[in-house]
């Protein structure tokens, strides 16, 4: 576990338990990888259930520890995952740009999270695999998530016709989604790192101070319960990029 | 897609094979033939036959290891002078003869006895106890000894050493010899004796079996190299053996340092023991055997004593080439379990060489692909490639594609299934274990919110095999397949135990991961490093760990586990049900929100109802026909166990996924549930008939069945069967496969109800008819309109057809319900008119003026210049009966060429004219606009578009008068009505298009719905004619709809009838066959006979009973 967090200030750190969700092979396990490792590879680890990993996450006024809980890729796990979002302050729900049918199942997740899991977890859709798509401009590729929305959206237009774009899910469909249901939005790649400490950064900063209490003390979840409200009025995508200080990682 | 909820019902059965079922079965004990199969590991085809209780006597040289290492109790059972004797419970099933010292082991009632509580063992028998299961096959000799104190003593020869015993003439050297005393009485001995003689002769049949599968057999080996065995012999021509297929070890090395694991001197004393005690198929377990698997297998064994103790072993026996034969069978073939094999193969124990090698990695695959293809319920669960790669280690592909059934089907019960609810349900177990044990650590796991099962999960899923140092996980595997999946717990509970301290300054998630993990990476370490003693000193942790396990969890027996398994399945399989059911709604596409999540709940559940019952009623029904064909050869024990041979052994291929379409039949089934109009009028299977099944039940116990649900239908009511439905189910079947997934009936649902537009239900309705999709509809469709619209009236609307439905308007007087009724009626009869009042003709320029002119006259045959179709200005006319259908009887004589010789001729001048309209000769049609003029043009109608179909659909709080007889609702309009109509002999009526037949004197009721019936009737008269015309003039393609679907019917009542019947026939047989075994009077008295004869030779020394040379 990289402990390249480690601070010269003695900043207020806080622990958030973070779960990913989405369909198998949406590159769940390559974000996880990327954000702790900075790597990319084939996943070796037999992942049964689900995998355990953390990273801290370096804020201007606070450090937070991710735990962040990888589920296992198989349908038949899908059963097992209320396990594992009980209690998660945060969600990643991740879906493939170049497959329709993972955003579907993302909205699945969204609604899924939204009704069962801590009422005020913060949510994030994240569609991997931005590089598959053609022709992006690689200048681009390191701005927030807005910019790249907005560059993403811009293509979509001349991609009706296919080309050799793999994209299937156009950036425009994800992002009303998202921001009907106040969710964070990121198109990110695991391969190239593209925004993907971005979005580990735009949750630590959406998560409210109010449910954080020291390394997730003792009834940090109830606080999460009563804090609901104003957790979700502050998760409108914009309001949220605030500072762009990247994790440490 | 999550279409779960089925598979879930199912799993239910098979949560935990030895608890109580919930369903029909009111029988809240698991079955005899359950408990005996899970105590001695047999297959599934295994029943108990005979149990006597008896004392197992080993010859003397047995006891040189049987006894040298016990120093306590049992002192007197042991140290007598011939040998070693164990008293426990002689069985005897199909196939096998088994003996054990303990009562039960797998049972729900086993529990350590009192004195052996507190040190948790069973004095090293271990809950498997003391004994025996021995194939019959593997039994070569039975002789019946003479004995002072035994009535009865039998001493068994078995073929141990079969495999290479070809060339052994008379040699009685590794002939096993044990002696069994029957205490019983002298009937119950001699009818034991008698069972066994019987399987022995069966039994020869299997003896090549056993050649094979012995002869893969490590032991085998292992006792061919011994010193004694080639020395009785003396045969040194004999080729050396072949080293059996031991697992990736015997190329890979096994994992671990032999010399530190003290493999040589595992092998050496268990050759020891193997050699006096029998090997494989004829392994004898002493004391000692259950001390030699808690030291750790030693490796090249160690496979097959996994067989031997999980029962693997005898699923092999049973059919050894199943593996090869499934890999053939289903060679080149694809499936999604297959591609999701494919990527998990490397990363399956990656560590381990065998598995970076082509080879490892290509028995991986094979083994898993095989048992995907035997058990496709389970198909392939991520973890099965872990637990598989394991196994390879330690054994060839055959005996672990066997193992892992036994893993998926008993011992890991529901773990890898599609919902993994037993995976699910073990966790919560093991939740409420540590809560009742460690309540201090439970509570501060629970401050502070450290979900256990989290980390606990990948311990049950993959048998420690992922998270312990492999050498150390394999020692746990050791002593799970011998003593059952409570050793999973057990060691569970022990780890957290030990890393109690530790664990409860963990906080989070991350630390006490952490903490387990370092455990879990130093087991080999000492666990009392700094201790002065140097023995304590060598203990290792993960020693520590056996030891904690299985002493002070000893109290943690299989009992305990069922009991907690079945107080949280309940709990646990609702959760994994709407999990599943939320999923499922939420995946039902865009049009499915047009409907309220409560009403999406509903027809899920519907839905999966109807599939789920019509599923379980149809293995009924076929479980029926092939006992009634299998009655004559059936073996007499399985009508007794009430289980047929037919439950397959391995991974339960009759399982299969659960149905997720919905067929014609099942969508009328749906529709009755819900609409009441979709029930029939002429129910065909009599409500005697279930009645008269439940006498049948006495297998009902055991195959679940419910006697009610024998009818074709179920309990619910039949469902009519008209063409509207059939229309409404194409529509529906968006897909054109014939069949109506969930989403194919949400879709259909959101369109009839998820509207309040009045516009698009009228569109909907005449879509419906518009066969072509050329926006007309022509003379026939009108005339099919109709007959729906009268169908799907007939029952009239509760409250819907007035526009403010009020709970008032419920209760009202029945004047005012006939009233709307009525209204409905003529409502119909002038859409009629109306529709060919506008139709277009089909020819614009032809016969325009004429058809018009007439068309203008057209009043279906009402002989006075009312508007609508019947007069019911005066229903309560003092002249009721023949009046008012008079008017409608006027119209049958119409005919497509006016006659001169009509008997009705007064009026004929207007049936003429209404010809035309009807002549097929000119074809006409309404358009779109032109339906939709004439349904707003009537006030009864257009509610009827506006609200009262979509109202007639009720998804919520519809408890459809099911147990009602549907002949009182067929006279009926309405619940009011209903209660009038109890007259006798109501209820005659024919047809599956709802033309009834009312037995007169009902006034006004009567009347009424003899005026539906007739309008029904009118409609259908007018179709016939048509159809009549069309034939004769030879243009016509013909309706022969009506025809069909009277010859379905007639069709269906037979089959009916042949089913009652049937079921007859089966039960009579069966009966007859219980009573042969019950009460044989003729064989009985032959085994006395024998018996006595039996006796009479039993005075010389030593008599066979029976005796084999093969
Ligand atoms: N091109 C591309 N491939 C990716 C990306 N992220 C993951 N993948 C690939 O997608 C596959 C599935 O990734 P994985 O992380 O195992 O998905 P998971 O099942 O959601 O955990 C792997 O082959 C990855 O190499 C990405 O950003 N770009
Ligand atoms: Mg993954």
């Amino acid at each position: 576990m990289a402990d390249s967090g480690a601070t010269s200030a003695p900043k207020p750190s806080s622990s958030v338990k973070l779960v990913l969700l989405g369909e198998a092979a949406v590159g769940k396990s390559s974000l996880v990888m990327r954000f702790v490792n900075n790597d990319f590879q084939e996943n070796k680890e037999p992942t049964i259930g689900a995998a355990f990993l953390t990273q801290k996450c370096n804020l201007p006024t606070r450090t937070i520890k991710f735990e962040i809980w990888d589920t296992a890729g198989q349908e038949r796990f899908a059963s097992l995952a209320p396990m594992y979002y009980r209690n998660a302050q945060a969600a990643l729900v991740v879906y493939d740009i170049t497959k329709a049918s993972s955003l579907q199942k993302a909205q699945h997740w969204v609604a899924e999270l939204q009704r069962q899991a801590s009422p005020g977890i913060v949510i994030a859709l994240v569609g991997n695999k931005f590089d598959l798509a053609s022709a992006n401009p690689a200048s681009d590729t390191s701005t927030g998530g807005d910019d790249a929305d907005a560059t993403a959206t811009a293509e979509e237009e001349e991609d009706v016709d296919g080309e050799s774009d793999a994209r299937k899910v156009p950036t425009k469909t994800a992002k009303a989604y998202a921001d009907e249901e106040a969710l964070l939005f990121f198109e990110t790649s695991a391969k190239t790192g593209l925004n993907v400490a971005e979005v580990f950064t735009a949750i630590a900063n959406a998560i409210p101070e109010t449910s954080l209490k020291g390394p997730r003390g003792v009834g940090g979840q109830t606080n999460l319960g009563r804090q609901e409200d104003s957790a979700r009025v502050n998760l409108t995508g914009a309001n949220v990029q605030g500072p762009k200080e990247g994790c440490a990682c | 897609m999550f279409n779960l909820s089925n598979l879930v019902q199912k799993a239910q059965q098979f949560i935990d094979p030895t608890l109580s079922i919930t369903g029909p079965s009111s029988d809240r004990r698991p079955s005899k033939a359950t408990l005996f199969r899970h105590q001695f590991r047999l297959p599934e085809t295994q029943s108990p036959l005979q149990e006597i209780t008896a004392e197992l006597t080993l010859s003397p040289h047995h006891s040189t290891r049987g006894s040298s290492g016990e120093s306590t109790s049992h002192a007197q059972e042991r140290d007598r002078p011939q040998g070693n004797h164990y008293v426990g419970k002689l069985h005897l099933s199909e196939q096998y003869l088994c003996f054990s010292t303990q009562g039960s082991s797998f049972l729900n009632t086993a529990s350590l006895s009192a004195s052996s509580a507190f040190t948790g063992q069973t004095h090293g028998a271990g809950p498997a106890g003391n004994g025996f299961i021995l194939p019959l096959c593997a039994i070569r000799r039975v002789e019946r000894l003479h004995s002072q104190s035994y009535m009865f003593a039998l001493a068994i020869t078995t073929w141990n050493g079969v495999s290479d015993g070809k060339a052994k003439p008379g040699s009685a050297a590794s002939g096993q010899k044990l002696t069994i005393q029957l205490a019983g009485s002298r009937i119950q001995c001699e009818r034991f004796c008698d069972g066994l003689k019987r399987g022995l002769r069966e039994g020869v049949r299997e003896v090549e079996n056993l050649r094979a599968v012995v002869s893969e057999c490590y032991s085998e080996y292992l006792l061919s190299e011994d010193g004694d065995d080639k020395k009785s012999h003396g045969n040194e021509d004999r080729k050396p053996r072949e080293h059996p297929d031991t697992g990736l070890g015997m190329v890979f090395k096994y994992p671990g340092n032999a010399r530190k694991l003290r493999d040589a001197t595992k092998i050496r004393l268990w050759r020891e023991y193997l050699r006096e005690n029998g090997r494989s198929a004829t392994l004898i377990r002493q004391p000692t055997f259950h001390k030699l698997i808690r030291v750790g297998l030693p490796n090249r064994l160690r496979g097959e004593i996994w067989e031997l103790t999980s029962g693997s072993f005898f699923l092999r026996l049973q059919n050894p080439k199943l593996y090869i034969q499934t890999l053939t069978k289903f060679s080149g073939q694809e499936s999604l379990a297959i591609d999701e094999i494919e990527k998990d193969l490397n990363r399956s124990l990656p560590e381990y060489p065998g598995f970076q090698s082509e080879e490892g990695i290509g028995r991986l695959r094979r083994v898993l692909t095989a048992y995907s293809w035997t058990n496709e319920e389970v198909g392939y669960c991520q973890a099965m490639n872990i637990v598989v790669a394991a196994l390879l280690i330690y054994m060839s592909e055959s005996q672990a594609f066997f193992l892992l059934s036994i893993l998926c089907d008993r011992l890991l019960p529901g773990y890898y299934s599609q919902t993994m609810y037993g995976t699910l349900l073990d966790q919560r177990v093991f939740e409420s274990l540590v809560e009742k044990t460690m309540p201090i650590l439970w509570d501060h796991l629970a401050k502070n919110d450290v979900q256990l099962s989290v980390v606990s999960l990948p311990w049950f899923l993959s048998l420690y095999i992922n998270s312990m140092p492999l050498i150390f996980a394999f020692r746990v595997l050791d002593v799970f397949f011998l003593e059952g999946p409570k050793v999973l717990f057990q060691i569970g509970l022990a780890i957290l135990r030990i890393n109690g301290e530790e664990l409860l300054d963990a906080t989070d998630d991350g630390t006490f991961i952490s903490v387990l993990k370092s455990y879990f990476a130093r087991l080999d370490e000492s666990a009392h490093p700094r201790s002065e003693n140097p023995k304590l000193r060598a203990v290792t942790r993960f020693q520590e760990l056996m030891v904690v396990a299985f002493k002070e969890f000893a109290g943690i027996t299989q009992n305990t586990i069922s009991e907690q398994r079945s107080k949280h399945k309940g709990a646990v399989l609702e959760n994994i049900e709407s999990f599943a059911k939320r999923t499922s709604i939420r995946n039902l596409g865009p049009e499915s929100k047009r409907l309220s999540v409560i009403d999406l709940g509903f027809l899920y559940d519907r839905f999966y109802e109807v599939l789920y019952e019509r599923q379980q009623r149809d293995e009924i029904m076929q479980h029926e026909a092939e006992r009634k064909a299998k009655a004559g050869r059936m073996k007499a024990t399985e009508v007794v166990s009430g289980f047929s041979g037919n439950n397959p052994e391995v991974g339960r291929v009759a399982l299969g996924p659960s149905p997720t379409q919905m067929d014609y039949d099942g969508f009328r089934e749906f529709l009755a549930g819900i609409a009441k109009w979709a029930v029939t009028d002429s129910p065909s299977s009599p409500p005697e008939l279930n009645g008269d099944k439940q006498n049948h039940s006495y297998f009902g116990g055991s195959t679940r069945s419910r006697s009610t649900t024998i009818s074709p239908w179920g309990s619910g009511p039949e469902p009519a069967d008209h063409e509207f439905m059939k229309r409404l189910f194409r529509r529906w079947d968006t897909d054109m496969n014939n069949t109506l997934s969930l989403q194919n009936v949400v879709t259909g649902f959101a369109q009839v109800k998820g509207t309040k537009d009045i516009m698009s239900n009228i569109s909907y309705f005449f879509e419906l008819y518009d066969d072509d999709g050329d926006g007309r509809v022509d003379r026939d469709g009108i005339l099919r309109i109709s007959e729906a619209l009268l169908f799907l009236s007939r029952r009239g609307f509760e409250g819907n057809l007035s526009p403010s439905p009020s709970l008032h308007d419920l209760a009202t007087s029945p004047e005012r319900r006939e009233n709307r009724d009525e209204q409905f009626l003529s409502s119909i009869s002038a859409f009629i008119r109306r529709c060919f009042e506008y139709a277009d003709p089909d020819h614009a320029a032809n016969q325009v003026r004429q058809a018009a002119a007439d068309l203008a006259s057209f009043s279906i045959g009402s002989d006075n210049d009312s508007e609508d179709l019947v007069d019911l200005s005066d229903p309560a006319s003092p002249k009721p009966n023949p009046s008012s259908p008079r008017l409608l009887h006027t119209k049958i004589p119409l005919s497509p060429t006016p006659s001169t010789s009509n008997p009705l001729s007064p009026v004929k001048a207007k049936a003429t004219a209404a010809n035309l309209a009807l002549d097929p000769n000119n074809p006409l049609h309404i358009t779109l606009p032109t339906f939709r003029m004439v349904i707003l043009a009537d006030e009864v109608l257009e509610t009827f578009f506006e609200s009262g179909f979509s109202a007639s659909f009720r998804l919520l709080d519809a408890p459809q008068p099911s147990h009602a007889s549907s002949s009182s609702n067929l006279t009926t309009f309405s619940n009011a009505a209903a209660r009038n109509a109890l007259a006798p002999g109501a209820g005659a009526s024919v047809g599956g298009a709802g033309v009834g037949v009312v037995p007169p004197g009902k006034g006004l009721r009567g009347m009424l719905d003899n005026i539906v019936s007739d309008g029904m009737r009118v409609a259908a008269e007018v179709r016939r004619r048509m159809d009549e015309a069309q034939r004769e003039e030879g243009e016509g393609e013909g309706e022969k709809g009506h025809v069909e679907e009277e010859g379905e019917e007639e069709g269906r009542d037979g089959e009916l009838l042949e089913g009652a019947e049937t079921a007859d026939v089966v039960v009579g047989k069966g009966a007859g066959v219980v009573g042969d075994l019950l009460g044989p009077p003729g064989e009985g008295k032959k085994e006395g006979e024998e018996g006595v004869k039996g006796r009479q030779r039993s005075v010389s020394e030593a008599s066979k009973i029976l005796e084999f040379e093969r």
